[in-house]
């Protein structure tokens, strides 16, 4: 194994991260648009809380706890699953008007 | 000591603050919630079987909300093993909210290193009843950590971000003196700190889409991790894990498919170790300390069928891995498959029934690793 064996699986790696870091800053450079801030603004409760709560487990329906406890809940989740403050504020609203 | 005075304290806290809840209504919202497992399992260890009930665990979780911006939350876990009761306290901390895009959390936390210990080990929420190789105990992968971390979530043009940034007392690095046979692995349960040194760790989460239905995500943790004082006090740890999650209602497949990986990787300084020759004396040895797992899951649920039974099934698929570094007492080269099928009683409550097989070399017997393990889980959130 001498320096050239080192030097070429070096160039190999670089070659693959270079793809992948494009490959991703496009990935971001298509997903940022104007158009799709508009989409995700426009987004419902109800609708954030089929696409959202299903991520890590079983989305839990707004009959399963009362509004004092899904506000805690609310809390607990946003910070554990990293909600976002428009996301969490509009699905917990959804649930705590239809239980 | 202090894994039973926290406990107590958090209890004894929420005593207080529940007492004074019946006199006079507050803002201060409290929680009891938890879950806990039951389940019969069967192993054909290298030909030797073994089955057993298992009385399982129960963790029981409480919630504390002082205000909308200021939390408490602790979860300890008791689990009868080997006619011994254990008890742990998973996590215990507070978290108050700064502003839209910023929580800070301090006490003792699950780790955001990868998702699955953060995420999804609770029984009720991971789909097998074990947890893939390279997490939980003999792992590689840090789960949970004492000090302050802070993190939120926003949204750029559409696409979210989150991130999380922590400094803890970090893993612990034991060197041998007292368990030869352990030289060189990382404890990341650490109550106490064995260096001024702290580590410091974050995670990177992506949603490119605007279902949420994808997130990429790269963690990392750096710690210098041997004891003050000591030959080991220069040597320090890297590590790093790369996270994937898919999942979605997929109409034309009559349900969610959910898929989701995680890599992760620990490179310890070299250090030198000592192995007891057996006469008193020792011998001295290193090796390349570097050690990686993989786990990748793939579930279907046809959550859209008309049959109320097919409806609440679960199919679950999930490889794992975990190589330990060439050289140590404590090397090993594994992989595992599990198979599972799963009836949802609830959002909270399944039976699982799960076969995994296990092979490899090395591990704490030595040798060759054969093990097939028939399992039957009942896991319930409260
Ligand atoms: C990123 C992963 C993730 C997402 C997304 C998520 N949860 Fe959770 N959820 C968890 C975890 C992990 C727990 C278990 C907490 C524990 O045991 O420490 C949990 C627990 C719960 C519980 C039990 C009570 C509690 O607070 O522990 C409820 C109810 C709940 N989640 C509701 C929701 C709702 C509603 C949503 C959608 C807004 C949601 N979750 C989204 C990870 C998530």
């Amino acid at each position: 194994m001498g320096i050239w064996y080192i030097i070429k699986k070096l160039k190999i790696m670089k070659t693959i991260l270079t793809v992948i870091a494009i490959g991703l800053i496009g990935i971001v450079a298509i997903s940022c648009s104007p158009e799709r801030a508009a989409l995700v603004e426009g987004k419902s409760g109800v609708q954030l809380w089929g696409e959202t709560c299903m991520r890590c487990h079983s989305t839990p329906s707004p009959a399963d706890f009362n509004d004092t406890d899904w506000s805690t809940i609310e809390m607990h989740m946003r910070v554990r699953a990293n909600l976002t403050a428009d996301e969490s504020k509009k699905i917990f609203d959804f649930i705590k008007s239809a239980n | 000591m202090k894994r039973i005075i926290l406990p107590l304290i958090a209890i004894f806290f929420v005593g207080i603050v529940y007492a004074q809840q019946e006199d006079k209504p507050s803002k201060t919202q409290f929680m009891i919630r938890g879950y806990g497992s039951a389940g019969f399992q069967s192993l054909n260890d290298e030909g030797e079987k073994e089955s057993s009930f298992n009385s399982g665990t129960f963790a029981p979780i409480i919630l504390f909300k002082f205000s909308d911006k200021f939390m408490f939350e602790t979860e300890l876990e008791f689990a009868y093993e080997n006619g011994e009761l254990e008890t742990a306290l998973e996590y215990a901390n507070v978290m108050y909210s700064l502003n839209d895009y910023m929580t800070i959390r301090a006490g003792k936390f699950l780790l955001p290193f990868g998702t699955f210990m953060e995420r999804l080990h609770p029984s009720w929420i991971n789909k097998l009843s074990s947890v893939p190789l390279g997490f939980g105990h003999d792992g590689i992968v840090p789960s949970s950590g004492v000090g302050v971390e802070l993190r939120g979530a926003f949204d750029v043009y559409g696409s979210k971000f989150n991130y999380a940034l922590y400094s803890t007392n970090g893993p612990k690095l034991n060197d041998g003196s007292m368990e030869p046979d352990e030289a060189g692995i990382l404890h990341f349960d650490n109550y106490e700190d064995n260096n001024k040194n702290k580590s410091l760790g974050g995670r990177l989460g992506y949603l490119p889409f605007t279902d949420s239905s994808v997130e990429l995500g790269f963690s990392f943790l750096n710690s210098k991790v041997g004891n003050s004082d000591s030959d080991y006090e220069n040597v320090g740890a890297k590590l790093i894990a790369y996270d994937f999650t898919f999942i979605k209602k997929i109409n034309p497949l009559g349900g969610i498919i959910d898929i989701r990986a995680q890599y992760n990787q620990s490179i310890v300084d070299d250090a030198n170790y000592y192995e007891p020759d057996g006469l008193g004396g020792s011998e001295e040895y290193t090796f390349n300390n570097k050690s990686d797992s993989f786990y990748a899951q793939l579930s279907y649920k046809p959550t859209t069928s008309s049959s109320n039974f097919i409806k609440n099934l679960e199919f679950v698929g999930r490889y794992s891995e975990l190589n330990t570094p060439e050289g140590a007492e404590w090397e090993t080269n594994q992989n595992q498959t599990a198979f599972g099928i799963n009836y949802w009683l609830s959002w909270r409550s399944a039976i699982k029934v799960n076969y995994q097989i296990t092979d490899g070399t090395g591990g704490h017997g030595g040798g060759l690793i054969d093990k097939k393990q028939f399992t039957i889980q009942w896991a319930f959130g409260i």
